[in-house]
């Protein structure tokens, strides 16, 4: 377990906001949350549909703008305040900083594993024919997905899907991933898997936050909270 | 390759339909453009080429017989280059053992090794006849079906019939260039006119300069110049005609025609880009999540447009590999056919550098520029936006439209008078106007392809009704000419008794020259003159009246001589030279004709013939026979001719209708043909734009169909929806098309009436346009949305409900 008192955060939210305004009347989906999250932490955001678990993880991944509060996250660049990026430095700081995981892998159709993977490599000008292929089957190796390297998305198993999609969320070598229902839509056996491959992350040294409805996980995250219309209402330990 | 790169290359691979829509649409703009500017290009080059390889007479004389002794002295004049004396006789022809006889004008050439005027050129067989042989020009040899070696007969004035030998085919670009409704030509060597009855003498001069050849003020003063020292000389001179040597007479009216190609061109351009603007709109809404993705992993908007811009380009460049070898061949192809119709030679097959660059350009640039709004918005949509798959949702704003309130109010209004409409149709109705950028595009694609072919033809109605008018001023069944001219009352009485005519007129003509104030030549005129009670002549009248028996110096006078005397009116005097005398006519009346035959007049027999020392006499007689159809006028021609020759009368021709509108009829076909074919692209255009929406609506509506079916919706059910909704769109284009087809109908036809006519036409509407359209647009839009909604129905639950 991370050592929380002793180190600097690596996430900080303060005061978050989010505020939804539709013409059937504005919606309020974080109010006003605090949270501070610490490297090689595994921590899991449980919540009930609704709650604003994945608002909040849209929050810390710069994929949406606070209405009011601050985002901070510290990385190689030094403490960078996500709300004040525009979109296009939020892509590059994101694919350099933060890999992502959706309960619906997200995956590119028409390329292959390999080039699902060195896809964030290339956007991120880290591109190298040689490395970056090899960079990817290392990756695909460690996700035991080598075999299938040139298969096409639509040809392997939800499982696998996400699998890939871990080894894509650390193409460029990522200190955080955060995972929004990783294992929402898999079978309890795959789901099982997937929740090791992310247990073997943390224990390399990644910090990752994951987003999941499934109270049963709670034990296996060095620490959790849980999200009610918005707000905390209780955190563990 | 980069994973980027490889994404736009699996994008285009991997939906092939929906990339073979683009390419053919970027592709059919493209090939319009080279075919057009290509054609263009070797037309404006070629033309004046070959027109001035056959060293065109600069001054052509059409006058009283003459001999060598006044050719030698017109060389010897000032500023002459060189001059060739011919003799032009009109006979009719027929292919041995056929009974179809047709009008040729012969010219009997003096030396055809010697010819250095008006030069032919040899296209089959030999060049140069002996006596007894006959070479015929392409036009003559289609009109007859013969070929070298083959025998036509020559009938006679006298009525002999002359066998002929064909020696060989040749091309003639300079003698009747500038004649619309011209006889096709036929050439004897001049040691043969005592075999066709004819004296050896000549009736024509042609003229080059030494100088000023494409000077057109130089030319008309030398015209001038020329026929004054000849009529000095006693000789009458009839008609004159000047030409520029690098300019064919035709080359304002082939460029005019080729502008209006181009313009239908750049407008299958304009409508094949919203086509793609349509096509690229739906596939970034395909790509939304894609780009989400790419943005999620590190992807920034200059990337995501890069990868968007390049596939563009590559729409472009393959739709260059269908389009530049096939516009090269069709430029070529097309520049062909038109040398061919019109008689002149190209200079052989090439590329045609600025055809080949206005490709490129338009392959490049109409898919970038078309693609640009649909991508830069395609690509500017946020992470957020675009990986929930609902940009509504987050910043794209969902609101009820007016138009959906107004249908609701419709259906609401119906309802209430118990008519309901079923759910099905209000469904298509709906899905119609969901996406209403799309709709407008797909529907101004369709509408601007249906307003062109609905509009072709009206242009073609009012061009044939145009030259119908046209013939108004020839309505005779039969025309007999004699080489003297008869008391009227005597060849009436003969002309009566053939059984079948109806009525006869004796008519007289005069041609005269108008002289502008300073006394050079403005025009030349033809001066025909029926009883003034004709019944054979329906004038289109522009302005003033038509004449009467009492008129004495009165004309009244094409439209054409407003090119020489722009203010001319009714009431306003003309100086005439007429049969050498100089003498001013007032214009009673102004009316309309074909610009391009030069000026015509009419006077009345009552005065012309008393003017002429021939009071009631005549050459030239009009007949009228019980039917008018073609066949029965040739029927009609032959007992004349036979009866009159019997009878003991000196006949020189008989003629059945006029052959020659037949023939300006033909060069119209070939016009509707070209603007019909521009028609059909726009129209495929349209339907191409048709089928992308009504498949891009299908599949973007694939969930949606899958919670139908589950429902209980059937495969019928699905499909009548799908196709209704393509019906609906077709039909509101139809509508539309309608209404756009009015202002196109008067454009084009003012384009195209003038470029041919050198005049502006009624434009009639034809239901024929509408209703080809109405039909097309329903087999279109049903064809359209049949595999739309084909692919929709037979989609399983499973496979729909798991779509994304």
């Amino acid at each position: 377990m991370p050592d929380t008192s002793a180190s600097e955060p690596i996430i900080q939210l303060r005061e978050v906001v989010k505020t939804y305004h539709s013409e059937a009347g504005d919606y309020t989906a974080l109010k006003g949350l605090n949270l501070e999250v610490y490297p090689g932490e595994f921590l899991g955001i449980l919540g009930k549909s609704g709650a604003g678990k994945s608002t909040l993880l849209n929050m810390l991944s710069g994929v949406d703008q606070v209405t009011s509060g601050e985002v901070l996250v510290r990385s190689a660049e030094g403490v960078i305040a996500l709300h004040t990026l525009d979109e296009n430095a939020l892509a590059l700081w994101r694919g350099r900083n933060m890999g992502i995981v959706y309960q619906s892998f997200q995956l590119l159709p028409t390329l292959s594993l390999m080039e699902n993977v060195m896809l964030p490599i290339d956007l991120c000008g880290n591109y190298h024919p040689r490395r970056s292929r090899e960079r990817a089957m290392e990756l695909l190796r460690m996700v035991e997905l080598e075999e299938h390297a040139r298969k096409i998305p639509a040809f392997i198993s939800g499982g696998q899907k996400q699998r890939v999609a871990i080894a894509r969320a650390l193409a460029n070598d990522p200190p955080i991933i955060v995972a929004d229902e990783p294992t929402g839509s898999l079978d309890s056996v795959t789901a099982e898997h997937i929740f090791e491959l992310f247990e073997k992350l943390v224990a390399a040294g990644k910090t990752i936050v994951m987003v999941t409805h499934d109270q049963g996980l709670m034990p296996r995250f060095t620490r959790y909270k849980i999200l009610a219309d918005g707000a905390w209402v209780e955190e563990m330990p | 390759m980069r994973p980027r790169w490889k994404k736009v290359l699996t994008d285009l691979w991997d939906n092939k339909a929906r990339t073979l829509l683009v390419v053919l649409s970027i592709a059919i703009g493209v090939l319009a453009i080279g075919v057009i500017a290509g054609a263009y290009v070797i037309i404006d080059a070629d033309m004046s080429v070959s027109y001035a390889a056959h060293n065109p007479a600069n001054l052509e004389l059409r006058m009283q017989d003459f001999d060598t002794d006044l050719l030698d002295a017109v060389r010897h004049y000032h500023g002459i280059a060189d001059a060739e004396a011919r003799r032009a006789i009109s006979l009719s022809v027929r292919p041995q053992g056929s009974e179809v006889w047709t009008k040729l004008d012969f010219i009997a050439v003096q030396d055809f090794k010697e010819n250095r005027i008006n030069l032919l050129t040899p296209v089959e067989g030999a060049d140069q006849p002996h006596n007894g042989e006959i070479l015929l020009e392409e036009d003559a040899r289609d009109k007859l079906g013969v070929a070298p070696g083959d025998v036509v007969e020559v009938r006679l004035r006298d009525g002999t019939i002359k066998p002929l030998r064909v020696a060989g085919i040749v091309q003639d670009p300079t003698t009747s260039a500038a004649d619309f409704l011209a006889a096709p030509l036929a050439y004897v060597p001049d040691d043969s006119l005592p075999d066709l009855h004819q004296p050896q003498t000549f009736n024509r001069l042609y003229i080059t300069l030494d100088s000023g050849q494409d000077d057109e003020d130089h030319i008309r003063e030398m015209l001038f110049t020329v026929k004054d020292k000849i009529e000095k000389s006693g000789y009458y001179v009839g008609f004159t005609r000047r030409s520029k040597t690098h300019q064919h007479p035709l080359a304002s009216t082939v460029n005019a025609v080729l502008g209006i190609l181009m313009a239908l061109g750049v407008l299958i351009v304009f409508l094949s880009s919203s086509l793609i603007a349509n096509t690229l709109s739906a596939l970034l809404q395909q790509h939304m999540r894609h780009i989400g993705v790419m943005k999620l992993v590190g992807g920034r908007n200059y990337q995501v447009l890069g990868m968007y811009l390049v596939l563009m380009l590559a729409f472009g460049l393959l739709a260059l590999l269908i389009a530049v070898p096939l516009g090269g061949q069709g430029a070529y192809g097309l520049a062909l056919f038109i040398a061919n119709s019109i008689g002149f030679a190209l200079q052989g097959y090439r590329i045609v550098p600025l055809a080949f660059v206005a490709q490129i350009a338009v392959g490049l640039l109409v898919p970038l520029v078309a693609g640009l709004a649909p991508v830069l918005s395609g690509t500017r949509i946020t992470v957020l936006q675009a990986i929930s798959g609902d940009p509504a949702r987050f910043g794209g704003g969902v609101s009820e439209s007016l138009i959906d309130r107004t249908l609701l109010r419709l259906t609401q209004a119906l309802a209430r008078r118990g008519i309901h409409t079923p759910r099905p149709v209000l469904i298509s109705i709906r899905n119609t106007f969901r996406n209403k950028r799309r709709l407008a595009l797909t529907l101004f694609t369709l509408t601007m392809g249906g307003a062109i072919f609905i509009s072709v033809f009206n242009v073609r109605t009012s061009l044939y009704r145009f030259v119908q008018q046209v013939g108004n001023y020839f309505l005779a069944d039969v025309s007999v000419d004699f080489s003297k001219s008869y008391r009227i009352h005597k060849v009436e009485s003969y002309i009566k008794q053939v059984p079948g005519v109806v009525a006869v007129e004796g008519w007289t003509y005069a041609t005269a020259e108008i002289l502008y104030p300073d006394g050079s030549l403005a025009d030349n005129i033809n001066i025909l003159a029926p009883p003034a009670n004709t019944s054979l002549v329906s004038p289109l009248m522009v302005a003033g009246r038509w004449m009467r028996p009492d008129d004495v110096r009165k004309l009244v006078i094409s439209e054409s001589i407003l090119d020489a005397y722009p203010d001319l009116q009714p009431g306003d005097t003309l100086r005439l030279k007429i049969e050498g005398k100089e003498e001013t006519w007032e214009v009673v009346g102004i009316f309309k004709f074909v610009g391009l035959e030069g000026t015509l007049g009419y006077a009345p027999y009552e005065y012309l013939s008393r003017a002429q020392n021939r009071a009631n006499r005549a050459f030239s007689y009009r007949v009228i026979t019980e039917e008018h159809d073609r066949a029965y006028q040739n029927l009609m021609r032959q007992r004349l001719d036979a009866s009159l020759r019997a009878h003991g009368f000196q006949v020189e021709d008989t003629t059945a209708g006029l052959a020659s509108l037949d023939d300006a009829s033909e060069s119209l076909d070939i016009l509707i043909t070209f603007l019909l074919i521009m028609a059909l692209l726009t129209a495929t255009v349209g339907s191409m734009g048709l089928a992308g929406t009504m498949g891009m609506n299908v599949l973007e509506r694939t969930r949606e169909i899958g919670i139908m079916r589950a429902i209980g919706g059937t495969d019928t059910r699905i499909m009548g929806i799908v196709i209704t909704e393509g019906l609906f769109i077709g039909l509101i284009s139809w509508v539309l098309a309608d209404i756009l087809s009015v202002p196109f109908s008067y454009f084009l036809s003012g384009i195209v009436s003038r470029a041919i006519f050198n005049t502006p036409i009624q434009v009639v509407f034809t239901p024929t346009g509408f209703g080809l359209w109405l039909g097309l647009v329903i087999i279109l839009s049903s064809l359209a949305s049949v595999l739309p909604a084909y692919n929709a129905a037979r989609l399983t639950i499973r496979e729909v409900l798991a779509y994304e």
